[in-house]
């Protein structure tokens, strides 16, 4: 389900869209727990990036402040 | 007089007439040409006076000092103005119209006015910035950039000077420890000769300019007086366009002098000049710590941020699905409401209709059974009148039945009663008792009569039973 294209910015937009959907009510509820789960999968590839991410820069920081 | 005169009567009757000219001091003003000091310590000048448009000399003279005045005058003379007494400079001097006659005209300075050649160093100065000003380049080198880090620097003094010593130790023993590269371009520093060096040096740093950031002209201390070489148009109009920014230390806390004017920054001292540099190269790395802090502080913001952003987003979405599905329970409740009241509704509507039909029904019910009825009661008279007219018929035959019946009954008891005694001699014969006193008798095991050996069990007695009592035996073989 999770594509592992999609870009950070790309999941977070996807997340917002889904989310507008979900308050907007335009989603089915048939579709909900599918699109919540969707959002969750987004949502740990991002927090993983971010975290990756995170550690990348501290250990580039940490080389710079040396 | 004969109308002849010897020289020396001429030039006797020449110093006479010049005494009776000039018999008293006079200030002059004049540009020293030529100054010699011999070892008595007697200085003999040339002096000239230059036409102020054209150049070209246009008055000249022999001048002395005698020791004894020159001793005095030369260190006032400095002192006040700052200024070597050397050639080159213009003086206000008193004199004295001297005329020997093997000698010739001389004269003799008795005083002189230091504030004449301060100002005329003033203007000359002055004359010398509005020139570079006229000629366009008096900024130039000013406006050069100074690349961030100097680091290769053309240094331009003499090797033996204190102040070059300095310099480098500044350089090189600096404490962050930076690295910078130099090389000294040798050059008088002081006198006639340092405008020319100078100009020499810096044509050899002009031949590999783009070996160097920046030139440094520098001079440790020396005679505070021994400035003027610097007050140079030739030099300053080349340091003024020099490709390179010049800085300077040429060790005077005084005026600036025209090469301070049109270098690039102007320091105090030797020192002053590597400190200089050794701070642009400070506030350089002094910047780039400072960007990689804020880097390092943005990353950590925008990271933060995302996280934040995430954190959020979850967070909706778990109270967005929340209050969708909340909001859908409540609308299924809603409906289950409606639904139940419609069902409510639809059942009591009906039981109405139910209820109206039923009264209905039952009045048709009441009516039908009363018709009902009425034909069971029509029929209920119909039958009973016909079975009375059968039951009338029944009874004449019972009594008929009832005539007859003792009659039949007695000549069946007869007949009964015949058959009975008949009977009971049959009965009598096969009485067992009777049949025992003949002399049969009756095997039994177990209170069960035994009509046949094999129903005989060995292991229980034997009831022998006669018609006046019974034995019991026991089986010995079978």
């Amino acid at each position: 389900m999770v594509t592992k294209k999609v870009t950070y910015q790309e999941a977070i937009e996807e997340i917002e869209e889904i989310l507008a959907k979900i308050e907007n009510e335009e989603l089915d509820i048939d579709e909900l727990a599918e699109k919540v789960k969707r959002v969750s999968v987004l949502l740990k590839s991002c927090k993983e990036k971010l975290q990756k991410t995170n550690e990348e820069v501290e250990k580039i920081l940490g080389e710079m402040e040396e | 007089m004969n109308g002849q005169l010897t020289l020396l009567e001429l030039n006797n009757l020449i110093r006479d007439a010049l005494q009776d000219a000039f018999p008293e001091t006079i200030w002059v003003v004049a540009e020293i040409s030529e100054l010699k000091v011999n070892r008595t310590g007697h200085c003999y000048l040339e002096l000239i006076e230059k036409d102020s448009v054209s150049d070209d000399i246009v008055a000249r003279a022999r001048a002395t000092i005698w020791s004894y005045t020159f001793r005095m005058l030369k260190p006032y003379f400095e002192t006040a103005t700052g200024q070597p007494f050397s050639d080159g400079i213009k003086v206000l001097v008193l004199v004295s119209v001297e005329y020997h006659p093997a000698y010739g005209l001389s004269f003799n300075i008795k005083d002189i006015d230091p504030t004449y050649t301060v100002g005329d160093l003033v203007r000359r100065r002055r004359e010398i910035i509005e020139k570079l000003q006229e000629a366009g380049v008096f900024d130039m080198n000013r406006e050069l950039p100074l690349p961030l880090v100097p680091q290769r620097i053309a240094i331009i003094s003499s090797a033996t000077a204190a102040g070059y010593q300095d310099f480098v130790n500044q350089l090189e023993h600096n404490s962050y420890g930076f690295v910078f590269h130099y090389r000294l371009f040798e050059a008088f520093m002081q006198g006639a000769e340092a405008a020319p060096s100078i100009l020499r040096a810096l044509d050899r740093i002009y031949a590999e300019e783009e070996n160097f950031d920046a030139v440094a002209i520098i001079r440790g201390g020396g005679a505070q007086a021994d400035l003027s070489c610097f007050d140079n148009f030739e030099l300053a109009y080349t340091v003024a366009q020099f490709p390179l920014p010049v800085v300077t230390g040429i060790g005077h806390e005084k005026d600036d002098t025209i090469i301070d004017l049109v270098a690039h920054t102007r320091q105090k001292t030797p020192t002053a000049v590597a400190e200089f540099f050794i701070s642009g190269a400070a506030r350089f790395y002094e910047k780039l710590t400072e960007l990689q802090k804020a880097v390092a502080e943005r990353t950590r913001e925008i990271l933060e941020s995302h996280a934040e952003t995430l954190t959020n987003l979850a967070d909706d979405v778990v109270h967005s699905a929340g209050k969708y599905l909340t909001d859908s329970q409540f609308r299924l409740l809603r409906l289950g409401q409606r639904y139940k009241n419609s069902v409510n509704r639809y059942v009591a509507l009906h039981a109405e209709n139910l209820h109206r039909f039923h009264s209905r029904t039952s009045k048709f019910a009441t009516l039908l059974l009363r018709k009902e009825r009425n034909y069971l009661a029509r029929l209920g008279r119909e039958t009973r009148f016909l079975g009375k007219s059968q039951l009338d018929h029944n009874a004449l035959r019972l009594q008929q039945l009832e005539k007859q019946l003792p009659r039949k009954v007695r000549s069946r008891l007869l007949i009964a009663g015949k058959e009975l005694a008949a009977r009971e001699a049959t009965l009598r014969l096969l009485d067992p008792q009777n049949v025992l006193r003949r002399g049969f008798t009756l095997a039994l095991q177990n209170g069960k009569i035994i009509k046949s050996v094999h129903e005989i069990s060995e292991t229980n007695d034997l009831e022998t039973r006669f018609h006046d009592g019974a034995v019991f035996s026991k089986i010995i073989k079978k």
